[in-house]
């Protein structure tokens, strides 16, 4: 029998760089930041601890009521927005006879390009005058077409539309994945039956899809209250803090008002949430996700 | 196949509904492409024209060669792609290396290190970033291409995951007949099994570059300096200095996407596998 060093070096040495990342850019960031937010730490005074103070103001003070808000309008459009229409296209795709190659790439491209760019090329297509959204609206007979990202309304729901073009095709994807499992016979079995496209849509593609659903659901849950890069390039957080949601709000107060403990203190509320939300989803999961 | 609709009616709408949103999904960098071969005067005609009138002209490229050259595009173009092209490969290195050993290598405890890996990696960045930030600073690496290069080398769940997942998936005998020659573990890991994960290597290669290319935030936290500006920060400072300029801007545009979509077109096949497969299984 050999030492158990020597048995061991070997799968210590090939984890090495992993341990040393999690550690320094994971484990200790993680504990860091809770420390930090009981503390109020400007970046250039000492920090000086202060208990709950900053999760107390957080949740008493209207400013960061505003961001919490922006945060659940935004989740609330973005999670059934993306996975509904992300659903639709992949069973649209997943029964399409021919080009389907294409479609997938057409509907898939804005998820792997540039977040910048293609912000910046919807921040021209929204702009209120010369942009093409409000001439096509006009085109069709619309007006009185709002102001998008000049007007607080509608900052948001723009931040949203932006995000789930980009999202829909990578839950497309995800879909797509999912229902190829799905047995054929299924559908030849229902079909026989005379069972019509909606209903088989929702007694078998739905049922039988829950595993990949749930999936998609936890992560869309996830990216919805992350959204920086988008918000950053379109709106950034305007006008008047409409669009700020709390992934936005942290990096503002981190970086812009350099708050660190206060900043931190928001961060572990997104996080506490974002547990609870997951939390919440896998107790109902057995309701309707099909083993 | 069976699951196919058959009634030409359901399929015509199903067709419909299909062109129609790819149509929509595609419209964004139409709109980018032919605003970025338009003059200044053209960008602000009603209602708006769909001729990239530039093409037409004597200098078709004339907001390309102004964002590439003058605004130097060309520097930041070059510092993204050596900040994607470093990342991603310590990315693949690291994962590589942690995947194989949580796959095959005997060690006591290793199922419960893989699992702190996941869930550490479902924490949102934004509570990791202001530690990250801080120790950036203390390390001294502000305005340096370190802090967006060595986080992304050696942290990688998601990598780490798929990686373990494809060398499980290979079978043992190599590695016993190489161990019955003498071979030591690295050698048999760099000879045999890392030639044989290459689909899957090149699929953490792939998304890893394109997540890096992508990176705001830290290039936004972290460089100062114009000169060490990745795209998407060039394209920011672009914006808030030349409001208006929105031909050059989308020629930047394309410049940032044009890549991605490049490589997305070479490497689909593994980055759909990629995507896919490393999230859900059945």
């Amino acid at each position: 029998m050999t030492p158990a060093w020597q048995r061991y070096a070997p799968a210590l040495i090939f984890l090495l760089p992993a341990l040393v990342g999690l550690a320094v850019f994971r484990l200790v960031p993680i504990l860091w930041s809770f420390v930090l937010s009981f503390y109020d730490w400007q970046i250039f005074d000492q920090p000086s601890f202060t208990g709950l103070d900053n999760y107390i103001h957080i949740l008493t003070s209207p400013v960061s009521g505003q961001v919490l808000l922006n945060t659940a309008v935004f989740g609330l459009i973005y999670v059934p927005g993306s996975i509904i229409l992300s659903l639709i296209l992949a069973s649209v795709l997943n029964n399409a006879l021919r080009s389907s190659a294409f479609f997938r790439s057409a509907l898939f491209v804005p998820y792997i390009t540039s977040t910048v760019a293609v912000t910046l090329a919807w921040k021209w297509i929204f702009s209120t005058r010369f942009g093409l959204l409000n001439n096509a609206l006009a085109w069709i007979g619309i007006d009185a077409a709002p102001a998008w990202l000049a007007d607080p309304t509608y900052a948001l729901p723009a931040v949203a539309i932006v995000s789930i073009w980009k999202d829909v095709g990578f839950y497309m994807i995800l879909l797509l994945a999912g229902l190829q499992t799905i047995d054929p016979t299924y559908y030849e079995a229902a079909r026989i039956d005379g069972a019509r496209v909606l209903r088989r849509f929702f007694r078998i593609t739905v049922p039988l899809l829950s595993r990949s659903l749930f999936f998609v659901l936890i992560i869309a849950i996830v990216r919805s209250t992350q959204t920086f890069e988008i918000t950053y390039a379109l709106t950034e957080g305007g006008p008047n803090r409409s669009s700020t949601t709390l992934a936005y709000f942290v990096y503002e107060n981190a970086f812009i008002h350099f708050q660190m403990g206060y900043a931190a203190a928001l961060a572990y509320i997104l996080c506490f949430v974002l547990g609870l939300l997951t939390l919440v989803n896998f107790y109902f999961r057995r309701r309707w996700v099909h083993e | 196949m069976n699951r196919r609709v058959s009634a030409p009616g359901a399929l015509a709408v199903l067709y419909g509904f299909l062109i129609a949103y790819a149509a929509l999904s595609l419209m964004p960098f139409a709109w980018m492409l032919i605003t970025s071969f338009k003059e200044q005067s053209a960008l602000f005609q009603l209602p708006p024209s769909f001729r990239p009138s530039l093409l037409f002209s004597d200098t078709p490229f004339e907001n390309y060669s102004v964002i590439w050259n003058e605004r130097n595009f060309v520097t930041f173009f070059r510092n993204s792609a050596f900040v994607s092209f470093m990342a991603a490969i310590g990315q693949v290195f690291t994962c590589a290396l942690a995947g194989y050993a949580f796959a095959r290598l005997p060690l006591p405890g290793k199922n419960i290190i893989f699992a702190i890996i996941l869930a550490t990696a479902f924490v949102p960045t934004e509570v990791t970033i202001i530690p990250e930030f801080l120790l950036m600073r203390g390390f001294g690496w502000l305005d340096t291409f370190l802090p967006l290069i060595v986080p992304s080398f050696l942290v990688g769940a998601f990598g780490t995951f798929m990686l373990r997942e494809y060398f499980a998936s290979l079978p043992n005998d190599y590695a016993e007949a190489a161990r019955m020659d003498g071979a030591r573990e690295f050698r048999i890991f760099w000879r045999i099994y890392l030639p044989l994960a290459q689909p899957a290597l090149i699929s953490v290669f792939v998304i890893a570059f394109i997540n890096n290319w992508d990176e705001l935030l830290r290039p936004l936290l972290y460089l100062t300096s114009p000169e060490l500006y990745t795209v998407p920060l060039g394209l920011l400072s672009f914006v808030s200095q030349y409001e208006a300029a929105w031909g050059q801007l989308m020629a930047g545009s394309v410049i940032s996407t044009l890549p991605l979509i490049i490589i997305y077109v070479l490497t689909q096949r593994y980055v759909l596998a990629g995507f896919s497969g490393g999230g859900v299984k059945g």
